[in-house]
């Protein structure tokens, strides 16, 4: 936190509650929702920077992203937020025709 | 499995295409007792598959399984799958020789969530599972991230089994394995911890993010298929980057945890070339086979690469006939592959009834007694 500069006055609390020990401990994201624990590229490119190593062909790998959540902001997570998503659908490479875009409540 | 149980497996077959394999497996109860295939697909099939004859053996209904099959592990006496279901928030013992639901234990309560992110093990004499258990409290107005712990079950407390005790976990675990003298088990994440199961003590943690393998940086890891048959050894491709001078080079390592002994050894067999997700040891311990989009040999004694060659499609698990001449490839969509372990040529697929996708279950091999 020392490198970082506050901009705003709320982020001036913010460094005077971390001084002070105020700032409860931020956990990673895993233990709320299953979701994506690593950082690795995997959906878009591949760790060569292409697309020839991701899965084959892209219906492979859906259902395993989605259920548990690991691209989960490519891929609707099934794991808790969307979890009908796939219901009646149990095949991707033969029902993808029918898996619908999600788009977050309001 | 005996031949009356193989006979009595057929009374839960639940499709068609399965009743219509009986025919055949009236032949399959002649033949050479072997290896069968354990499986799961959407949405709640659990597949036994006898390897020899690429049939599908029993296709059992998961009940409350709600669009998810994951993690398979099975009884020490072969009788029981234990599997992980239901968004990771319950597990189901099914009986593999008639689909009965023999155990049930639902994680989550009204006031807490608990998801179990592909984690769980039995004791060696099969009484006792041990979950990985993440509980979120959940109230009105906000999500309160509870403190990791593994839960342990008495797999005769049946249907409305409940955690007779539990102890505080690290975080971050994909993985646990039991080791064979039940006295602690391995919980596999970030990085590697033993832990006493009486007790609940860690006993100690080694290395995987903080390996201290020389010249190498962080390494990458992918790691929730619990596959240590046949040999009682896991393996994992690693992924890391080695400083050669002023350059670095992506390298893939084997990663081998010998549960019996402990023995913990990395060894990078190639650069970088090509994705491995899963690998299984062969019973003489100097091959390792890896699937994704191709599927890789590897030369354990002698570190390198032996052989490639490209898949019909992606998929995440591997395992080994027992005597280790055969490859079975799993999990993403709806087939099992057969593939020669010397040669890696394709030697049978066979599809699932129903071809729903297997995403991400185990594929666990057991041998006939």
């Amino acid at each position: 936190m020392s490198e970082l500069k506050p901009t705003n006055h709320k982020a001036d609390l913010l460094l005077e509650a971390v001084a002070d020990g105020h700032v409860a401990e931020v956990l990673a994201m895993e233990s709320v929702a299953g979701c994506s624990t690593t950082f690795d590229p995997g959906w878009e490119v591949d760790p060569f920077g292409g697309v020839a190593s991701l899965c084959q062909p892209m219906e492979a790998d859906l259902y395993g992203c989605s259920d548990p959540c690991w691209w989960p902001a490519q891929v609707p997570d099934t794991m808790s937020t969307y979890p009908n998503w796939d219901a009646g659908k149990p095949s991707a490479a033969g029902d993808w025709r029918d898996l619908d875009s999600v788009f977050p409540k309001k | 499995m005996s031949r009356p149980r193989i006979r009595s497996a057929f009374l839960s077959c639940v499709s068609a295409a399965c009743a219509a394999l009986a025919v055949s497996v009236g032949a399959i109860s002649l033949a050479v007792a072997g290896d069968l295939i354990v499986t799961g697909a959407k949405p709640d099939r659990l597949f036994v598959i006898d390897a020899a004859t690429r049939t599908v053996r029993a296709e059992h209904r998961i009940p409350g399984a709600n669009g998810l099959v994951s993690v398979i592990l099975i009884s020490p006496d072969q009788k029981i799958a234990y599997v992980l279901v239901d968004r990771m928030e319950r597990v189901v013992g099914i009986d593999l020789a008639n689909g009965r639901e023999v155990f049930r234990a639902d994680l989550s309560t009204p006031e807490e969530r608990i998801k179990s992110f592909m984690s769980m093990t039995l004791t060696p004499d099969g009484r006792e599972l041990i979950v990985y258990e993440l509980p979120t409290r959940l109230l009105p107005a906000e999500y309160v991230v509870e403190e990791p712990r593994f839960a342990v079950y008495r797999t005769n407390a049946g249907l409305a089994a409940k955690p007779y005790r539990s102890f505080p976990a690290p975080r971050r675990v994909h993985m646990l394995l039991m080791r064979p003298n039940g006295q602690s088990f391995y919980a596999i994440g970030f990085d590697l911890h033993e832990y006493d199961l009486k007790s609940g003590k860690l006993i100690e943690t080694r290395g995987i993010q903080k390996w201290a393998l020389a010249d190498h940086g962080q390494p990458d890891l992918l790691a929730f298929w619990p596959v240590t048959e046949p040999t009682g050894v896991w393996t994992s491709p690693v992924y890391s980057e080695l400083k050669k001078g002023a350059e670095t080079v992506p390298m893939t390592a084997l990663m081998s945890l010998d549960v019996k002994s402990g023995e913990l050894t990395y060894a990078d067999f190639e650069p970088l070339s090509a994705l491995i997700f899963s690998t299984v040891l062969s019973p003489d311990r100097k091959h390792a086979y890896g699937v994704y989009t191709t599927l890789s040999s590897i030369d354990v004694e002698g570190h390198r690469l032996e052989k490639r060659v490209p898949l019909d499609h992606t998929f995440y698990a591997v395992n080994l006939s027992s005597d280790g001449r055969e490859i079975f490839t799993g999990g993403t969509e709806c087939d099992v592959g057969f593939y020669d372990a010397a040669t890696l040529d394709k030697k049978a697929v066979l599809k699932l009834p129903g071809c729903a996708d297997q995403s991400v279950a185990t594929l666990r091999v057991i041998h006939e007694r």
